[in-house]
């Protein structure tokens, strides 16, 4: 693996104020992203995947703030931006972003063209006719066929599908060094999921771009990613490459989650579900944050929050069962059917 | 689009034709008082003979053919007690232009006053204490809520008072035509300014202005170019119709400053019992409120590029 860093996360915190209350969203990541790899960020709804990649292009919400920590871009610490114009110099330029729904995620008066055009002179110094052009380019390399058509037409006059390839347009077509893709196909039916990733895939590999997917579906993570971070209550609680975290887990959320996966599931017995819910956020959370909800947990996961133990130089954990003293706990049956299968394809 | 405002057009006019028939037919059932000025005096073969030449004795649908017949010449009748015998065309054509200049430019000013407060105070929802925020909606609030009869005699009250401002309305003064006009743009700009703020708030949220952000686009461009516009979009369906209501005038102002405009006529027309003077307020009334619309949604259809009910493309 290349270990050439392009974007490096230390110690993130970040932090909600909401109605005089402070929450923890982002407690203390460390995480880096290497020059163009493909890592997917993994993990349930309000585990805070969303609030920490858009914490590297300064798009949090304005009760939202980087209370501790570095985000280092090109020798910058972004973490420490205060002002509009110094997160101009990132957004679009060298990080981009494509989000969940592309039904909401284009302005509905504006035709797609002007769009990619606003992009493209923001980005590539292109003016008018020249910009036009590029435009249409950059329509066509998202494979929209009659391009010059199209440039003039209306989200509305789009499909689902279609509007998510005018997204990623616009975000190509920002020239990026690394392309956030938040859920980018949670909002499409299965066939045009397929199609999208195998865009993005595309693009990643003609342009060199570094690619962060962020996503709840494993079948996802499964088809484009080299590495899994996998997010638990603000955290990363497991991160390593992809078979690594698929057929070696080693946190017991780790292993809940692909638990819950319905491929393992077997015919007449009812799904794997994860007990109880997410801490909360609103207050501080002690020892490992998945204890309450994990049946085999140890006494010291309600006291002590665990350090990262690494299996392997590109594989690491955050829980107490890494460490020598611990007792030794089998992950569940599921998990060890996966294991013996390995190499024998993904979910 | 050219169908989508044929549509509305021809829709208009079926509304229109509607209104004047139950006005007609509604008014032929007021008392006959209403076409003499001095029924107690005359005898019954008189007001027969008056009846008989106004036609109103007639069958009614042929009344009604005529009077259609007399609206194409853009004849509204005449007058028979308000001022006896006098057009009622020549009526409103002297009270009309002072209406809709005090109409105009205090709608002018409105839109310009409230489109900027609503600006600066969504501008404002976004910084640390949100004064400009606050203070307009104090403005909103009390202009909402107070009367306006009561904020209209304020105005007239500290004007004159103490800016020494004439109370009332003289053309020969130019400065009496500030205090009307301030009391007639004040109701307004707080209602543009209530809605433009709401309305750029609410598209502030939208995921497109993310995306718009992530793609690198200043925040004063993503205001001007993206919030604003698509903000403006649901207000300007009301433009059309703010500026035809100005031929109606306004009642309460212009009876504080007794200004000779439109706003009292329908009032004493009623009081007086004029049939053919209410007949010809209301149906421009009519007529206003129905292009008032008309013009609004063709307003919409052309800067919003969703609504082209005419193609049925949809998505490939």
């Amino acid at each position: 693996m290349n270990n050439d860093v392009i974007l490096s996360f230390q110690d993130l915190d970040i932090r909600f104020t909401l109605r005089g209350q402070v929450l923890n969203a982002i407690r203390g990541i460390s995480l880096d992203v290497y020059r163009g790899e493909s890592l997917a960020i993994v993990g349930e709804s309000g585990s805070g995947k969303s609030v920490f990649t858009k914490s590297a292009m300064g798009l949090l919400d304005a009760n939202g703030t980087i209370a501790g920590g570095h985000i280092w871009y090109d020798g910058k610490d972004l973490a420490s931006f205060k002002t509009e114009k110094e997160w101009l110099t990132i957004r679009g330029k060298e990080i981009a972003m494509v989000m969940q729904d592309p039904m909401t995620s284009l302005n509905p008066l504006k035709t797609v063209g002007a769009q990619i055009q606003e992009a493209v002179q923001l980005h590539q110094g292109l003016k008018g006719p020249e910009a036009k052009k590029a435009a249409i380019e950059a329509l066509a390399d998202v494979g929209i066929s009659d391009p010059e058509n199209r440039f003039k037409q209306y989200p509305h006059e789009f499909s689902g599908g279609m509007r998510q390839r005018v997204v990623i347009a616009i975000a190509m077509a920002c020239r990026p060094k690394i392309l956030i893709c938040d859920e980018p196909t949670t909002a499409l039916d299965v066939t045009i999921q397929a199609q999208i990733l195998e865009l993005i895939r595309t693009l990643q590999k003609k342009l060199e771009l570094t690619t962060i997917y962020i996503t709840h579906d494993l079948g996802v993570v499964a088809n484009v990613a080299d590495r899994i971070a996998v997010m638990y209550a603000g955290d990363i609680v497991e991160v390593g490459t992809c078979d690594e975290v698929f057929y070696d887990p080693r946190h017991p959320y780790t292993w809940a989650l692909l638990s819950s996966l319905p491929q393992l599931g077997v015919k007449g017995e009812s799904l794997y579900s994860i007990q109880g819910t997410p801490p909360n956020l609103f207050y501080e959370v002690k020892g490992d944050a998945f204890a309450p909800r994990n049946p085999k947990a140890l006494k010291i996961d309600f006291i002590k929050r665990p350090p990262y133990f690494d299996v392997s130089p590109t594989h690491k954990a955050r829980t107490w069962l890494l460490d020598p003293r611990a007792p030794k706990v089998e992950p569940p049956e599921h998990i060890l059917k996966l294991r013996k299968r390995g190499g024998a394809g993904y979910v | 689009m050219a169908k989508y405002i044929l549509k509305r057009v021809l829709r208009a006019s079926v509304t229109l034709l509607i209104i004047i028939t139950i006005l007609f037919t509604l008014l032929r059932l007021m008392p006959i008082e209403g076409y003499f000025d001095n029924f107690d005096k005359v005898s019954s073969t008189q007001i027969q003979v008056k009846l008989n030449s106004l036609g109103l004795n007639d069958p009614l649908p042929k009344q009604l053919v005529r009077f259609y017949g007399q609206l194409l010449h853009g004849d509204l009748g005449t007058s028979n007690i308000y001022r006896k015998g006098v057009s009622i065309n020549t009526i409103i054509a002297e009270k009309i232009p002072i209406s809709v200049k005090f109409g105009l430019v205090s709608f002018a000013l409105s839109l310009a006053f409230g489109l900027a407060l609503g600006i600066w105070m969504a501008y404002s929802t976004r910084t640390r204490f949100k004064i400009g925020d606050r203070l307009g909606t104090i403005l909103i609030v009390v202009v909402q809520a107070v009367p306006s009869a009561v904020y209209h005699i304020v105005i007239q009250f500290v004007g004159s008072q103490y800016a020494h401002i004439p109370m009332l309305f003289d053309p020969a003064q130019p400065v009496s035509y500030i205090l009307p006009i301030l009391s007639l743009s004040i109701g307004n700009t707080a209602y543009y300014a209530m809605w433009l703020r709401r309305y750029m708030v609410d598209e502030a949220n939208k995921d497109y202005v993310m995306l718009a952000r992530a793609k690198g686009v200043s925040s004063g461009a993503i205001s001007r170019k993206h919030i604003f516009r698509n903000a403006m979009v649901p207000l300007v369906q009301y433009i059309p119709g703010s500026i035809l209501s100005t031929l109606m005038g306004s009642l309460y102002v212009e009876s504080l400053y007794s200004i000779p405009g439109m706003g009292g006529l329908l009032v004493t027309a009623i009081k007086r019992q004029d049939n053919t003077l209410v007949q010809a307020l209301v149906l421009i009334y009519a007529v206003v409120s129905i292009l008032g619309l008309l013009f609004g949604d063709i307003m919409m259809a052309i800067v919003d590029p969703r609504i082209s009910l005419s193609k049925k493309e949809g998505s490939r």
